[in-house]
């Protein structure tokens, strides 16, 4: 197990990591506001009815794919470096997931719709 | 802990040592042991079946048992024989050839062979009661939904417990290797044996959770009364077989992608080459990897998917042949040149090439969908994938068994006898499968317990059972073989087959329980040979000898899966008996202990998960003056 390594950092160091720290928060604190911001309007799009319902559907799943993409890159810290392995593994989950789902919808419970 | 002097133990102290371990070495024999002991299970089962099918209108088996013994065959040698056995040497070699101390997490590595024995011991239990399940090792929901009885619950519930056990330890090797490889060891120098445990471990990963759900799925249909499956309450019996095939083709590869790698390693060593075009190696590997989730469907050719599914899944599949046949070409290219030594791996390594091919071949012939339709449900596809498996992955057990037996124990297998078993297995191999596809193509339908006089089947289903008998006489040798070396036990030295290009040959043997005294330096690949040629034939260390971290046995591991394993006994039974339970179990008489049983086990298994995360097991140090110690009586043994 890795000791923990206490050094000392110099100032220019410590200025760099405050620097760091202070974005990485802006950035969290942003996004969180960007999606509480989108599930109202998602939100109030269902509840208002507003727009037709065949508007509306598309635009909550439109918001909801970007809050996931929020969630992961900033929450889940798939933007930092060092978690390219961890990235391939969802995206590729992704795909699989994807490609499953198409096949069930079409192949199994509508059933060879192409005929 | 520490065993370094060579005192002599206790039977029970031994016991003790193998039930905690989560040293990967001990671990790797324990998947040798229990993975072999379900080998020659599998292999009693398919001669039963040899024997039944030997003559026409037999009666050695009964319809019922023969469906049984069928099962049984398929769902051991896929999941408690090969994948185990495969386990073993990826636990055996992997961390010693990335130059690791151990793996990722010991104790999930140890958790993982627990929950495989004893989901493999439960599985087995079927026989003595009340009947083993009989729905073949897809279990199409189909039969397994309406089979009476308990056996497919066995069938459910022992796969859901060693199926998590293989999670684990999927999971736990793709961490493995992503984060302990030695400095100097980029993936670009990792061996292929590494490589594709690698990505056999993602499949891992991405292929067992459908079959988890599949079976919960079915333990809920077959125990607590859901309709997943039952179509007369609006249940999709396709939708399990989707399910199935989704790991199922997976599958396949994580069972073959090891094999290649246990071969890729062989090839270089034996034909003292380096393994030629690497990196396409890699790049095959993976890409079979990842077609490999692209073509479950052509399993189901014949279900009714439409031309249009067929056709797409047909052309993925054929797809694959194009990865495959770059591995084919670049060991054959590995050995052209080469300063080949037949040694008993080599050999295997040499048959597996045409052996596996001729699967390869068949299974382009099947990818075609509507020539499919012929050959579906025939003695075709038993030919095929009996090619593939046996001589790929079968294959590849016993080259690597006798090419790491020398890494685990420190003692080498008989080449004479090795040899004999090698040509009896591979002449009994082709003599069984060879005219299995003839039997299909002349229209005999797998799966039937018997056939009729006068349809022509008869010589050369005799034939096939002749070769049965072959390997199981190779598999008998081998196993005296194993006995011989053990009762002779001497010791082999360093790098015993003189041409070791990969990590794990640079150490003593026995490999000592740290493994590295110092974690190697890494310098190119096969960093062993480059040493040997480069250097003075020692790895360079990468560190300082100093102080290093070490965890603590546990038995926890064992406690767990003894948990589930009990609990398994009480979900099984707890429908027996209940009108909302389905007829093949509704009929049976009530056990009201399921209940307990089932809550008993589950408390169990938490109760010690929550010992595992609320105690805290900091592990030890291993000094450095023991490292010393061990290090200077090496020097004088080696002298």
């Amino acid at each position: 197990m890795a000791e923990l390594n206490q050094e000392h950092m110099t100032k220019a160091q410590k200025e760099y990591l405050r620097k760091e720290r202070t974005r990485e928060m802006r950035q969290q604190l942003v996004s969180f506001g960007l999606m509480i911001f989108l599930t109202f309007i998602a939100f109030g799009l269902a509840a208002l009815e507003v727009i037709p319902a065949q508007f509306t559907i598309p635009i909550v799943i439109g918001f909801a794919f970007i809050q996931v993409i929020l969630q992961f890159y900033y929450f889940m810290h798939m933007k930092d470096r060092g978690h390219q392995f961890a990235k391939l593994f969802m995206l590729t989950g992704f795909y699989f997931a994807l490609a499953f789902i198409v096949a069930f919808i079409y192949i199994v419970w509508i059933g060879a719709p192409v005929n | 802990m520490a065993q370094t002097s060579a005192q002599k133990k206790g039977v029970g102290s031994v016991i003790w040592e193998y039930l905690t371990t989560v040293d990967h070495k001990k671990i790797a024999i324990l998947y040798l042991i229990a993975g072999g002991f379900f080998f020659v299970l599998g292999g009693i089962e398919a001669m039963l079946i040899r024997i039944q099918l030997a003559v026409p209108n037999n009666d050695f088996l009964s319809a019922g048992l023969f469906n049984e013994v069928i099962t049984m065959h398929g769902t051991t040698m896929i999941f408690l024989a090969a994948m185990p056995l495969l386990f073993a040497f990826m636990n055996a070699t992997v961390p010693l050839q990335i130059g690791a101390r151990d793996v990722a997490f010991p104790f999930l590595n140890s958790l993982g062979v627990w929950l495989f024995i004893f989901g493999g011991i439960f599985l087995n239990l079927s026989w003595f009661m009340g009947g083993a399940p009989d729905a073949g090792w897809t279990s199409y929901a189909s039969l397994s939904i309406a089979s009476p009885g308990h056996g497919i619950d066995f069938y459910a519930l022992g796969l859901q417990i060693s199926g998590a056990g293989t999670l684990i330890s999927g999971i736990n090797f793709v961490t493995t290797i992503i984060t302990m490889r030695a400095p100097g060891m980029t993936y670009m120098r990792m061996p292929l044996m590494t490589w594709t445990t690698l990505v056999a471990s993602v499949l891992i990963v991405f292929a067992f959770p459908p079959l988890t759900i599949g079976i919960f799925l079915l333990m809920f249909d077959r125990m607590f009364g859901s309709n997943f499956f039952l179509v007369e309450a609006g249940g999709n019996t396709i939708i399990w077989e989707h399910l199935f095939w989704i790991f199922g083709h997976p599958e396949v590869y994580i069972l073959i992608l090891p094999a290649f790698g246990i071969f890729s390693e062989i090839f270089a060593t034996f034909a003292r080459k380096r393994l030629f075009g690497y990196s396409a190696m890699v790049f095959a590997t993976v890409l079979i990897g990842f077609y490999g989730f692209m073509v479950w469907a052509h399993h189901m050719f014949t279900v009714g998917l439409g031309p249009v599914a067929n056709a797409i899944f047909a052309v993925a599949t054929m797809a694959i042949a194009v990865p495959t046949g770059i591995k084919i070409f670049n060991w054959i290219a590995t050995i052209w040149g080469g300063s080949i030594e037949f040694t008993t791996p080599m050999l295997y390594a040499l048959a597996f090439i045409p052996s596996f091919t001729m699967g390869g071949v068949t299974g382009i012939m099947q990818a075609a969908a509507p020539a499919d339709y012929q050959y579906h449900d025939s003695y075709f596809i038993v030919a095929h994938f009996h090619y593939v498996i046996v001589g790929g992955v079968v294959f590849a057990l016993l080259a690597g068994l006798h090419y790491y037996w020398p890494l685990m124990f420190a003692t080498m297998l008989n080449e004479k006898l090795g040899k004999i078993t090698f040509w009896l297995f591979f002449f009994g191999f082709h003599l069984t499968f060879l005219i299995q596809h003839f039997l299909g193509l002349w229209g005999m339908p797998r799966r039937v317990f018997t056939y009729l006089d006068g349809q022509g089947y008869n010589a050369a289903n005799m034939i096939s059972t002749a070769g049965a008998f072959l390997m199981a006489v190779a598999v008998i040798v081998l196993v005296v073989n194993i006995i011989m070396t053990i009762a002779k036990n001497e010791r082999v030295g360093m790098d015993p087959w003189g041409d070791g290009r990969t990590l794990e040959w640079s150490l003593p043997l026995p490999v000592p329980y740290y493994n590295f005294a110092q974690i190697p330096l890494i310098r190119g690949l096969d960093p062993y040979w480059v040493e040997k040629k480069e250097g003075n034939g020692k790895m360079l260390p990468s560190e300082s000898l100093t102080d290093f971290h070490m965890p603590n046995n546990s038995i926890l591991p064992v406690v767990m899966s003894l948990g589930l394993f009990i609990a398994a006994f009480g979900a099984m039974f707890f429908p027996d008996g209940k009108d909302w339970a389905i007829d093949a179990v509704s009929g049976l008489d009530p056990k009201p202990w399921a209940l307990p049983v089932l809550i008993i086990g589950l408390g169990t298994t938490f109760v010690a998960m929550g010992i595992r995360s609320w105690k805290d097991d900091l592990g030890y140090y291993v000094k450095k003056e023991e490292v010393e110690k061990d290090l200077e009586e090496l020097e004088r043994g080696g002298k």
